[in-house]
């Protein structure tokens, strides 16, 4: 599944009648190479909401299925993945990222789109304020 | 092959960690005494108006100087930019301007900038130098820039550069045009210029 295909998903939960939101964002952790967060967002003026990746039931189809609503206890660094820049090891440019596909499973990264090609999930180094850094490949 | 680039260019490239952040902006380069290697880089500060940082970047800290970014491993490469610079000085305050001759005293020019290899190694591979007249005649109203590899016999005597007599037979007047030239000459850098 890509994040561009998640992105304004409804979010539903169980207990609750109608949808909590649309997911805004997906958060990832570089280190586990999965996501670790979902974003979402009640409506436009309402303020962004995140949940763990573990409160996720299922992805799709149509909405994303959550068992519960706790906020996680830490909030994740806000590192939107899509649009990024990306930058090699070797201090040069690698375009920006264009989607991201993963698994909606497991919620682990398989491939990074970036305009300059296809990167692999397991080239990921690091995801900070200023780029997505792979290594080079 | 390494890109070689020019010292001055890499001035506000971003100091990016492994892990995707940006720490700080490149100042000035640093070399040591003989103008071989790269040492350090003085920084700036990240934002619109911040000024000098009071800490360095030495080159041990520096995972790859490339064409977008110079790549450290984490912040805590970076050290008090006094303690790096005790016995180095920014390319600025040295180097630039500084005059370069030949060991019969023939005089090349004035040094504008100083050339260096991209990657890991940090060598110097040369300089755009401003041409003297006597050493290359070129158009009255200024005097031509030409690439001049540094050779493995340069000597820095004070704020002159001495260079053998047989190492600047052969110049460039382009970075493309000096990088195979640098490619083709024998020289100590051979092992970071595959």
């Amino acid at each position: 599944m890509l994040f561009t295909e998640v992105r304004g998903l409804p979010v539903v939960s169980p207990a609750e009648a109608g949808p909590l939101g649309t997911v805004t964002s997906l958060t990832v952790d570089i280190a586990s190479r999965a996501v670790s967060h979902v974003r979402l967002r009640g409506s436009r003026l309402r303020r962004e909401t995140v949940l763990p990746w573990d409160a996720v039931h299922a992805v799709g189809p149509g909405a994303v299925r959550v068992r519960s609503t706790a906020a996680p206890d830490t909030l994740p660094p806000r590192h939107d993945l899509l649009g990024r820049r990306v930058l090699t090891e070797a201090g040069a440019e690698h375009g920006t990222v264009l989607d991201v596909a993963f698994d909606p499973e497991a919620g682990r990264l398989l491939a990074v789109f970036t305009t300059r090609g296809e990167v692999s999930a397991d080239r990921l180094l690091g995801l900070g304020d200023h780029a997505l850094v792979v290594r080079a490949g | 092959m390494s890109e070689l680039m020019t010292a001055r260019s890499l001035t506000t490239r971003p100091v990016v960690t492994l892990g995707g952040d940006a720490v700080a902006h490149v100042k000035d380069t640093v070399c040591d005494a003989a103008a071989s290697r790269i040492t350090g880089f003085t920084l700036t500060g990240r934002g619109l108006l911040s000024g000098p940082m009071k800490e360095g970047l030495p080159w041990s800290a520096v995972h790859a100087l490339g064409h977008d970014a110079v790549m450290i491993r984490d912040r805590r490469g970076l050290v008090a930019a006094a303690a790096m610079m005790v016995h180095q000085q920014t390319l600025r305050a040295r180097m630039l301007g500084a005059r370069m001759v030949t060991e019969t005293g023939t005089e090349i020019g004035t040094v504008l900038d100083v050339v260096v290899a991209g990657g890991t190694g940090g060598w110097v591979v040369g300089f755009r130098v401003a041409a003297s007249r006597g050493f290359l005649p070129g158009p009255t109203r200024h005097r031509r820039r030409v690439y001049v590899p540094r050779g493995d016999k340069l000597l820095v005597a004070g704020r002159a550069f001495v260079l053998p007599g047989d190492a600047v037979r052969h110049v460039a007047d382009d970075l493309p045009g000096f990088t195979s030239l640098v490619g083709g000459v024998p020289g100590y850098w051979k092992g970071s210029l595959p």
